[in-house]
């Protein structure tokens, strides 16, 4: 709650009457500071931008076809990423994301599977899941395509150019 | 107007029948057929005929790619239908990189069809050489043409204003930033100043009973412009073909059906031959044409070519055909409303 709250200001929103909240709050131990939250939030975005780069090609281990997530999932919509774990036929058992994008990369993709404790596939999950923030959780849910946040234009985040996907446009993601 | 909201009606009627046979064919798990037909006001000018799309090859450089099996498989479908289309209308996206091998590629394969074709370019087929070579193996993208009383137009949809000289891209820089269909770069397609005087001239001495079909990459209503499932000035282009009865609209680009309708323009889209798309977050006026989920162990699920027949009243049926060939006769057939 702390941390949802801290990271809120950190992102400008609830202004003063958050900042009350926050005040008036015991904490165990001091808050992270402003420049701490920012330093989180911007390791975050690197490594959304990370699964970004990795979703639209950037590892060639991962397709031997030249296929990557992106041809059939922009915006990874219908990737589905809050409705994991759930049961998945090509498994005949309850699996989590990391394996349903194992088997795009092994299947459709006929490339090398990833760890799932990698830190790329850790990057293509924040990714994801932050392509459907504020989206409800809904395990199992199999026979509906979910799609993500839509944005007008941009990337919904921060992102350097890097030759691949570049955002050359100001954008500010919404914020709740 | 009274028969523009009666052929509405009759879609709406009909739209019933296909919400229970595509239930139907969720419960047995297969694909989806839609039908869908438009009536026009005036009667008696078109010699019966019909005409199939294929949509949407993608096809990779790479030998014996399963794209380049599923547009021989396309292409075959088209070829065993029976009575055969009077001709092909090719959708754009024939190659994914835009390479010359890959255009090369899908003409070989599309040569095999046993009937004319004609095509206008996708995104994925223009921004590596701005179109040299796909005009070098298909001529010009901006075309019209008779054909039994039906006064065809084919407008290049794709083109973006430069964003690759100020930022000093390469142009396979450029195509990678247009292969990317969230690409954020680029902004909206549309067809453009040029091409939108052209159609006015082309249209200019018709008259308002004259059947029309015109054909673009991407549709002419905003669907959904973050995927460029939009054309920037389909506004002006429905202005232009305002006074006509009756205009059909085809279009590729979004790997999926759909079916719209604005004022005397009914929309309908191409299923691909390469993968299907999800649909976006947008509320449809006809949900109806939604298909099913694509199941991705079928690798050719959601995928297909579609059927068009046009009635001597301007009336079409609209076939999709998909790849998994488990719809009902009713369904595969089409039928009248
Ligand atoms: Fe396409
Ligand atoms: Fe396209």
């Amino acid at each position: 709650m702390k941390t949802r709250i801290a990271i809120r200001r950190a992102l400008g929103i609830g202004g003063i009457a958050v900042a009350t909240v926050v005040a008036g709050t015991v904490f165990a131990r001091a808050p992270f500071t402003e420049a701490e939250l920012q330093q989180q939030m911007d390791t975050l975005y690197g490594v959304i931008q990370t699964g970004y780069d990795l979703w639209h090609g950037s590892e060639p281990s991962m397709t031997s076809n030249g296929l990557a997530c992106a041809n059939c999932h922009p915006d990874t919509a219908a990737s589905n990423p809050q409705t994991f774990p759930k049961y998945q036929t090509m498994y005949g058992k309850v699996v989590p994301w990391q394996e349903m994008v194992n088997w795009c990369i092994e299947n459709p993709q006929l490339g090398e599977r990833l760890s799932p404790e990698s830190d790329q596939m850790t990057a293509m999950k924040a990714y994801a899941m932050y392509l459907h923030r504020g989206l409800p959780i809904e395990p199992g849910l199999a026979s509906e395509q979910t799609a993500a946040v839509p944005v007008a234009f941009g990337t919904g985040f921060k992102r350097e150019p890097t030759g691949l996907g570049v955002d050359t446009r100001e954008y500010t993601p919404e914020r709740r | 107007m009274s028969e523009v909201n009666k052929s509405r009606r009759d879609f709406l009627a009909f739209s019933g029948k296909a919400g229970v046979a595509t239930l139907v064919a969720q419960a047995a798990g297969i694909n989806l057929g839609i039908v869908d037909v438009v009536k026009a006001e005036a009667g008696g000018k078109v010699d019966p005929f019909r005409f199939a799309i294929i949509s949407d090859a993608h096809l990779y450089s790479m030998d014996n790619h399963k794209f380049d099996q599923q547009l021989i498989d396309a292409v075959n479908k088209v070829n065993s239908m029976n009575p055969k289309p009077d001709f092909v209308l090719f959708g754009g996206d024939v190659a994914q990189n835009g390479t010359e091998d890959q255009l090369v590629k899908g003409a070989e394969i599309l040569a095999k069809l046993e009937m004319p074709m004609k095509i206008i370019p996708g995104e994925h087929d223009w921004y590596l050489d701005m179109g040299e070579a796909w005009r070098g193996l298909f001529g010009d993208e901006t075309w019209s043409f008779n054909h039994k009383g039906v006064h065809f137009i084919g407008l290049n949809s794709i083109l973006v204003e430069d964003f690759w000289t100020p930022a000093g891209l390469s142009p396979k820089e450029r195509m990678t930033v247009m292969e990317m269909l969230e690409s954020p770069i680029p902004g909206p397609w549309g067809v453009h100043e040029k091409q939108l005087e052209w159609l006015a001239k082309d249209v200019k001495d018709l008259p308002p009973s004259t059947p029309i079909v015109v054909f673009t990459h991407s549709p002419l209503w905003d669907y959904y412009p973050r995927w460029n499932f939009q054309t920037s000035d389909a506004p002006e282009i429905r202005e232009i073909l305002s006074k006509f009865d009756n205009v059909m609209s085809y279009h590729g680009h979004v790997h999926q059906t759909l079916y719209n309708r604005i004022g005397n323009m009914s929309s309908v889209a191409a299923m691909s031959t390469s993968w299907p798309w999800p649909y976006p977050p947008v509320e449809l006026a006809y949900p109806e044409t939604r298909m099913n989920r694509a199941d991705p162990s079928i690798a050719t699920d959601g995928q297909g070519v579609q059927l068009i027949n046009l009635s001597e009243n301007f009336e079409g049926l609209v076939e999709y055909k998909p790849f998994e060939d488990s719809l009902t006769p009713f369904m595969q057939d089409g039928f009248k409303v």
